[in-house]
């Protein structure tokens, strides 16, 4: 790099706090609707928040305490995590022997298959929407934490095969030709060294299956009516809905339900972009 | 490979018995699977006559309650009034009674028996239960006077004595029912056509499974794809039954609701057990077959290791789609659908005759989610790539910091983001409104244009989606040494070429699949389109998915928005393969 005169160095100071500057502008104001939910929260009234300042100004604990103390959040609490915890499990179980399938083997139909999933990941929402309501009412499965888990499967499945696929691909062969060298079974391969070697992976996997059946909103609306089977999402949606406007509940509720999911998502979201561009999968 | 080990004398049979064994299995599942189909078809029919029966004896004493004797003029059989609206009867009568005008005591034995109208029977009163008895074998077409049980209830005689017959007691307890007799609902044939369907569907589905035709040119399309086959089959089979049937209950229902008037609701049994019975056989069979005869088959484990997601994808995807795709031939009305053909097509393609720029119009509708998508795409890009292009500059501090609190919007739960959002664009006490009237701008009524609608979407979506692209660029930003800029720098190329001609050629292989996968989430984000503007104005911002949404579960069309649905995947399908999508996907895949 040809040497610099203080001119040209004191021009790239001033840039740099230029760049600073703007940075700093453009970050509270990306970050301005959320300071202003943690604001809302804290405020002990139902009304918006109009004042334009981001900071909490007050700091009361009514609204928590009142979503808390609500006997319906417990159970609606415990049907999100039940309907999440599930979703993940079925998804991560079936998904893991099907992508070591489609990473190891060569087999009449893998091409097919992979398009397959892939071609799912396209579907419109209500394409599926519209019949798995059907199937639900004709089953009886409405309103039931089942049901939403059979549905959240729909996009479980493929989304963990090719997250988990992605995965597999990148562990070296060799480490499985010397055991089936050793006289390993293709199983025993699979079960003792592929599997622990991916725990990482497949908590990655799992967490963000979980995020995406906590997070869900238009297919727990959809699928339960009944205010006991809600999840947490659609009783969110119900504080600031057409007719009510329980702003500071809101806020509060969204706190509460968001906080923990965002946590995990800022640990995990590097695997994430990894994931999604690989393998060509929707959130 | 046992065999290998094996002497030549003894093998021949040896083969011959396990080749028996591994065929003499799946046939007994079939036969044992198609047992079970039938049977639990049989039931699910037999269920639904008692749900229709309960339904009946639920109107009838609907019926029968709701007779108000005031209502009728002196001298006219009432009885003929209520002939009139399809229900012949209703009432009891006190035959034995001499000197008694049979259609007065009619009247007053209801009355007498505390049947207000508009009231139910009550289940604990037996003189009440006998009325119900009496109105079901009357549904089931025996019309003839029925004993009325009194019995030893005490209470119920005396209100019969004092109302039927004016305070005289009667001859005998023996009073007579003419009751409610509801048309009854005939089946047979959809109940037949339906265990036909079940039977084909299983025994189709276990054709997949048996090893017969697994043979060397067939093989790898009874594998996986046949076992996919197959539940879908059943799967579509059992919804096609199940739908005629409860098709051709519903309209019973419904004709026995415009005559005698609401009740209680018709409660279908649930069609589970019809479907999980016969699968259980199923799959042990598949299971039989896969051991005994793919234990030479090169790519057994393959299969065998996909078989779980397979069953899964079968069971959860395809059927649903197979169901989907029978729905968009199909109208429905009030729980009752009807086989229409290509009309749900013809009808969204046509506009439904409205001009093509009505804000309901298929074309119209498809034009706002394609701007929606490039107006989205564009600003994310935009300001995604601008973003890491200033993070990524080598002597810039804090950069960690910057890109830990830009990535929040992505955190946040998107139905959140939505929520807060229209808040913020509240007419009365929006923040953007107070805002404005900061500046001495009049409240914006954001959601009365198409415009300011649009425009408070795709804030909104902007806001939640420009990280994403920021940190897609980012990481192919790190993956282009630094060295080709040192180089340029010292050719004394600018900043904008750099960019130009470097930057952006080096980011493309990892742009594009970012773009492509933003562009299909944005071309289907629900959230934001249904939680903001909500369509607002008249529909005019929905986008294609919220529009088919609303087609079903706001106006029950479920048969149009099937068809609408179709045609969305259509479209993206279409947008796909454009990019080139899937064969890249897959060939990275590979």
């Amino acid at each position: 790099m040809a040497a610099r005169t203080p001119q040209q160095i004191a021009d790239v100071k001033k840039s740099r706090w230029a760049t600073q500057i703007f940075l700093l502008v453009f970050t509270v104001a990306t970050l301005f609707p959320v300071l202003w939910v943690i604001k809302m929260a804290l405020r002990s009234g139902q009304d918006f928040s109009t004042d334009l300042n981001p900071l909490p100004t007050e700091f009361s604990l009514s609204n928590f305490a009142d979503i808390v103390g609500d006997p319906l959040f417990g159970r609606q609490l415990l049907n999100s995590l039940v309907v999440s915890v599930s979703t993940t499990l079925v998804g991560v179980f079936l998904a893991c022997t099907a992508a070591y399938a489609f990473s190891r083997f060569r087999f009449p139909g893998r091409r097919a298959g992979l398009m397959a999933f892939l071609v799912t990941q396209m579907f419109p929402g209500t394409m599926m929407m519209i019949p798995l309501y059907r199937i639900l009412d004709v089953l009886g499965l409405l309103d039931t934490v089942p049901g939403l888990v059979l549905v959240y499967g729909t996009t479980s499945i493929p989304f963990s095969v090719f997250m988990l696929k992605g995965y597999f691909d990148t562990i070296p062969k060799d480490l499985e030709e010397s055991a089936l060298m050793d006289g390993a079974s293709q199983f025993t391969i699979f079960w003792r060294i592929i599997l622990p070697l991916s725990r990482p992976a497949i908590a990655v996997t799992a967490l963000f299956s979980f995020m995406t059946a906590w997070n869900e909103y238009i297919l727990a609306a959809t699928f339960m009516s009944d205010e006991r089977a809600y999840t947490l999402p659609v009783r969110l949606q119900h504080f600031v809905g057409d007719y009510t406007t329980e702003w500071g509940h809101f806020a509060a509720g969204a706190l509460l339900v968001s906080a923990p999911v965002m946590a995990l998502f800022f640990v995990l979201q590097k695997h994430l972009v990894g994931g999604l561009t690989a393998g060509g999968v929707k959130g | 490979m046992s065999e290998t080990a094996a002497t030549p004398g003894p093998r021949t049979p040896g083969t011959d018995a396990k080749t028996r064994a591994g065929f003499l299995g799946p046939v007994l599942a079939l036969i044992l699977a198609v047992f079970l189909a039938d049977m639990t078809w049989q039931r699910h029919v037999a269920a639904h006559a008692d749900a229709c029966t309960a339904f009946a004896a639920d109107r009838a004493a609907v019926a029968i309650a709701l007779a108000d004797p005031a209502a009728d003029p002196a001298g006219a059989d009432p009885t003929a009034a209520w002939a009139e609206r399809g229900i012949d009867a209703v009432g009891l009568r006190a035959d034995e009674v001499p000197g008694q005008p049979g259609y007065l005591d009619r009247y007053h034995v209801v009355n007498g028996l505390g049947l207000s109208p508009g009231a139910a029977l009550d289940p604990q009163s037996l003189l009440h239960k006998s009325i119900a008895d009496a109105a079901l074998r009357a549904r089931a077409g025996d019309v003839r006077p029925t004993p009325l049980r009194i019995g030893r209830d005490g209470a119920t005689f005396d209100g019969l004595q004092r109302a039927a017959v004016g305070n005289q007691t009667p001859a005998s307890a023996e009073v007579r029912v003419a009751v409610a007799r509801v048309p009854t609902v005939d089946w047979t044939d959809e109940a037949r056509a339906g265990r036909l369907l079940l039977i084909l569907a299983f025994g189709g589905a276990c054709l997949f499974w048996l090893p017969l035709l697994r043979r060397r040119p067939l093989r790898p399309w009874f594998g996986p794809v046949g076992a996919a086959v197959a539940l879908t089959l059943i799967g579509a089979a059992l919804v096609a039954a199940e739908s005629l049937l409860a098709t051709r209950v519903f309209r019973w229902a419904e004709g026995i609701t415009q005559l005698a008037g609401q009740g209680a609701a018709l409660e279908l049994p649930s069609a589970a057990a019809v479907f999980a019975a016969p699968v259980l056989p199923l799959v042990l069979a598949g299971l039989a077959g896969w051991y005994t005869h793919s234990r030479r088959s090169p790519h057994r484990a393959a299969y065998a290791y996909i078989a779980p997601a397979l069953v899964g994808m079968g069971a959860l995807v395809l059927a649903p789609f197979a169901f989907g795709v029978l729905l968009s031939f199909m109208k429905h009305r009030q729980g009752v659908f009807t086989w229409v053909g290509l009309e749900n097509f013809w009808r969204i393609l046509s506009s439904e005759g409205q001009s093509l720029t009505d804000a309901t119009s298929f074309y119209f509708t498809l034009g706002v989610t394609v701007l929606w998508t490039l107006v989205n795409v564009v600003f994310h890009l935009g300001i995604g790539l601008g973003l890491a292009l200033v993070l990524r500059e080598p002597t810039l501090r804090f950069t960690g910091l910057w890109r830990v609190l830009l990535i929040v919007p992505w955190a946040v739960p998107n139905y959140i983001t939505a929520l807060v959002w229209k808040g913020m664009f509240n007419q009365q006490y929006g923040l953007i409104n107070h805002v404005l009237a900061t500046v001495g701008i009049q409240p914006v009524a954001w959601f009365s244009s198409f415009f300011t609608a649009f425009s408070a979407n795709v804030t909104t979506n902007t806001w939640l989606g420009f990280p994403f692209m920021m940190v897609v660029s980012l990481g192919a930003l790190q993956s282009i040494p630094r060295d080709l800029y040192e180089a340029a720098d010292i050719d004394g190329i600018g900043r904008w070429a750099q960019f130009r001609h470097l930057t952006l050629p080096l980011l493309k292989p990892a742009l594009f699949p970012a773009i492509i996968l933003g562009s299909i989430w944005t071309f289907n984000m629900f959230n934001i389109i249904y939680l903001v503007s909500g369509g607002q104005p008249d529909g005019a911002t929905d986008i294609l998915i919220t529009e088919a949404y609303r087609l079903a579960f706001e106006q029950d069309r479920y048969g149009y928005a099937a068809a609408y649905s179709m045609l969305i995947f259509v479209v993206l399908f279409g947008y796909t393969l454009l990019t080139n999508r899937i064969s890249r996907g897959v060939e990275e895949a590979s």
